[in-house]
């Protein structure tokens, strides 16, 4: 029942929608249109991040989670709202270069944050360890591409060539691990008094660890940029960025990791340079958390969540995807928010617009073929002149 | 298949970490599985023998004096460390590969009691031989067979300077060449009777006196490699040791007095404490119970040492088989176990080499002839327990595509068994990632501890 229904979902045609162009026209030489996609690992909550203002149940399902952001929250339009750590989405929303889409899923149709990775990395409706959406698009495209990552991740996996980098000297524990092993270590007290001694050992030895730490994502989306930048520099990056499993706790940590987001996606706009006006940012986590906040301030695994758009090259300044409501019949088995678009769609659809291609490399690409439905049409994406003069078919 | 916790402490405590398949197959009869491990173990991978690397640092001394500045261009000095780390690489490789893993860890355990440093082009190039030619060709014999091997050793020989001690009334000490006694107290405090077992300093010196000429061939000059006898250099007259006396005999026969020597040493009942303590201290606890200690130390001296008996006497022991895990693991033990448990494509030399050496346990970098700690507080540093949240998660990086074929709850379960902890599972298997999954397994209670 649940399968069928998000199977459903899953081939949800964009043609639905009734929709201005994605892509914005611009008139400046253009270098090589640029792809970032940001995976945000562990279910990002989209009620607490693409905040719909003007919906009466929010408050009611979120008591203290909402009331935490209420007053602070940076409004869009028709209600919609971002987190108040997004400022430099927000102003990049005024700017016309940030587009959410509300309510979106993979498809997936479980809670399994691995299983749900997979899925959304794979763009093929199954899981599949050895091809990713963003992976096929470069081999169809014959682009270049970089993974901010030790191996290459599924998402950008395909019979084509892809670069990884990293860094070999930055610490590669999380935040979010440590707090994962501090909770591990509770009933361990010996374990427990070392781990926190030698976070505290660490703060001491270098006052700049914590920051260090939270910068991390910040180091590597500049390093990222500058591989991109260039006559040799990469089309298109993939950057992960986890933290988002706030099954407590999470007012404080998603103002912690949003911000994180926020100015790293500041930092790659600033290293990309002119480049920004070429670029699609892609933003999206496996899956949604629960409508309803948790006993531990927090929430759990959901279904459908937000998914942004940003850069230069984008038609923003609007949010996009049907909202579904919060009502307790408008839930997806009355506990979730219910997805009313594809990840797919948007993929394809922007994707399409910004690297120009045919139907039946989009066909690849993302091989469900409803998904593509009157994607020509859609104009995400403000590319040049090119776009008009070979029209898609 | 079902799972035992006896199954889980075989593979874990007495073996080197569960791989693939094992806690089942152990679960089946614990105690049996553990006994026919027991072996010798021997390398024929083709790595350079003590005695090829002895011509070759005699060569290249030679070289090196002829044509000084040549040598200096080849620099050869460093293919003697990369010979070495090589050999260290291919026992941690072997001891990760192995279905008979609890022979690996004894290897390990007895390399450590005959600690070697890589100090000095010698100690670089000779260190990680001992093991291969001294120790793990005797795993299955008595102790003694194994002492004297190490002890003529040239590693040996050459770490504790014994290969140019020579005895003050011998021919070669009336020219001046004097007694070493670095190896003789070495052998009492360290490899035999113990630290305050009863010996004075006059049996140090009687045992360097025995051992004196007890050196190793010179390749170009002599035409030979490995132990020799310096007959010229043995110190003359009857050695009396632990109130024992000790014949003296003629020539080339005066060889047989430090090897009578280190025979009763090795059969004495002090040794055997020692032994067994250490052994105890290694396997199960830190402050293992004097039940325990008096079993092995039984076993040892009715089999006169046996280190097979004595294994299958600590295998038989309920003490053995306490339960919560007492022993926090070492960083080697660390490694190699988590290198067994993921089966990691990616774990090559190279990066076991670096992980152990940043984890704090290079393979012959002790520094000193007692080796490294066996005790768990001597490596629970908080910040050690940061390095292994950093290196888990650097491996766990890498794991994580290679892993998805197999489910983090299976993985779990080949590592540690059905007994993980309700707190355990959970943490793994709501961990916002597969990189961080892995790393909370490695990084839990269960896994840090056997």
């Amino acid at each position: 029942m649940k399968r069928r229904e998000l199977c459903r979902l899953a081939g949800v045609s964009m043609a639905a929608l009734s929709l201005p162009p994605l892509i914005l026209a611009k008139d400046a030489e253009q270098g090589s249109p640029k792809v970032v996609w940001v995976m945000l690992r562990g279910a990002l909550d989209p009620l607490h991040t693409l905040v719909p203002t003007f919906d009466p149940d929010l408050s009611k399902l979120r008591p203290t989670l909402y009331k935490a952001i209420k007053q602070d929250v940076l409004a869009l339009s028709n209600g919609y709202a971002l987190h108040p750590s997004l400022v430099n989405l927000h102003a990049w929303y005024q700017a016309k270069e940030l587009l959410p889409v509300a309510a979106v899923s993979s498809g997936y149709p479980s809670r399994s944050h691995f299983d749900g990775q997979d899925f959304l990395e794979a763009g093929l409706g199954r899981i599949d360890h050895e091809s990713g959406w963003l992976g096929r698009a470069v081999q169809a495209k014959n682009k270049r591409a970089l993974a901010i990552a030790r191996a290459t991740p599924i998402s950008l996996r395909s019979d084509a060539t892809v670069n990884t980098w990293y860094p070999s000297r930055l610490q590669d524990a999380s935040t979010a691990t440590y707090e994962s092993l501090l909770k591990l270590y509770e009933q361990d007290e010996q374990l427990s008094t070392l781990l926190q001694d030698g976070l505290d050992l660490q703060e001491q030895a270098n006052s700049m660890q914590t920051t260090q730490r939270q910068g991390r994502f910040i180091d590597l989306v500049r390093s990222c940029a500058s591989l991109m930048v260039g006559p040799q520099g990469n089309d298109c990056a993939m950057l992960e960025l986890g933290g988002w499993d706030t099954h407590k706790g999470q007012a404080n940590r998603l103002a912690r990791s949003l911000k994180e987001l926020d100015k790293g996606l500041a930092v790659l706009k600033e290293g990309l340079g002119g480049e920004w006006q070429n670029t699609v940012v892609v933003v999206g986590t496996e899956f949604g958390r629960t409508a309803k906040e948790n006993g531990t301030g927090g929430t759990d695994h959901g279904t459908a969540s937000a998914l942004f758009f940003a850069g230069g090259a984008i038609n923003g300044g609007r949010v996009l995807g049907q909202w579904p409501g919060l009502s307790e019949s408008a839930l997806f088995q009355k506990r979730d928010l219910r997805p009313t678009s594809n990840v797919y769609s948007w993929l394809a659809a922007v994707l399409g617009e910004h690297w120009q291609m045919s139907q039946l490399e989009l066909a690849q690409v993302f091989p469900s073929a409803s998904t593509l439905a009157n994607s020509a049409s859609l104009r995400l994406v403000s590319r040049s002149g090119l776009s008009s003069s070979k029209p898609m078919t | 298949m079902s799972m035992s916790v006896q199954g889980v402490i075989a593979a874990n405590r007495f073996g080197l970490g569960a791989k693939s398949g094992e806690i089942a197959a152990a679960s089946l009869n614990p105690r049996a599985w553990l006994k026919q491990q027991l072996q010798a173990l021997d390398f024929n991978d083709g790595l350079a023998s003590s005695g090829e690397l002895e011509i070759a640092l005699a060569e290249y001394q030679r070289d090196r004096k002829a044509a000084k500045k040549m040598a200096e261009e080849k620099n050869p000095s460093i293919q003697f460390g990369k010979s070495a780390q090589k050999m260290s690489i291919a026992v941690a490789k072997r001891a990760i590969d192995s279905n008979i893993s609890l022979s690996w860890r004894l290897l390990d355990f007895f390399s450590n009691h005959f600690s070697v440093s890589s100090s000095g082009r010698r100690m670089v190039a000779l260190a990680p031989t001992l093991e291969r030619e001294a120790i793990a060709p005797n795993l299955d014999q008595r102790f003694e067979e194994m002492l004297l091997s190490v002890v003529r050793h040239p590693a040996m020989l050459t770490y504790l300077n014994n290969e140019r001690s020579f005895g003050p009334n011998s021919r070669a000490g009336k020219r001046g060449r004097g007694l070493n006694e670095n190896l003789a107290r070495e052998i009492l405090e360290l490899h035999t009777l113990g630290v305050n077992a009863g010996y004075g300093q006059a049996d140090v010196i009687e045992l360097a006196k025995a051992l004196s000429g007890w050196s190793v061939a010179m390749p170009i000059k002599e035409k030979a490699t490995g132990f020799v006898f310096r007959d010229r250099g043995h110190e003359p007259g009857i050695r009396t040791l632990l109130g024992r006396r000790y014949k003296q005999k003629a020539g080339p026969l005066g060889v047989r007095q430090a090897e009578a020597m280190l025979r009763d040493l090795a059969n004495h009942p002090a040794t055997a404490e020692h032994l067994c303590f250490k052994l105890a201290r290694h396997f199960v606890a830190d402050e293992p119970s004097a039940d325990l200690q008096a079993k092995l130390t039984d076993a040892w001296l009715q089999s006169q040492g046996n280190i097979r008996r004595v294994m299958e006497a600590l295998i038989d022991a309920d003490e053995s088989w306490q339960t919560p895990a007492q022993k926090f693991k070492t960083p080697r033990e660390f490694v190699i176990s988590a290198a067994r448990g993921i089966a990691l494509p990616a774990f090559s030399g190279r990066k076991i080499w670096n992980a152990l050496a940043t984890l704090g346990q290079q393979p012959f970098q002790s520094g000193s002839p007692a080796g490294y700690s066996d005790l768990g507080s001597d490596w629970r540093g908080a910040s050690a327990l940061i390095g292994r949240v950093e290196w888990s998660t650097s491996i766990a990086n890498q794991a994580k595509f290679l892993a998805q074929t197999t489910s983090e709850q299976a993985i779990m379960r080949q590592c540690l068994g059905d007994t993980v902890s309700e707190r355990t599972a959970q943490s793994v298997l709501r961990a916002e990632s597969r990189e961080q999954a892995l790393t909370l397994l490695l990084m839990s209670p269960e896994f840090l501890r056997r």
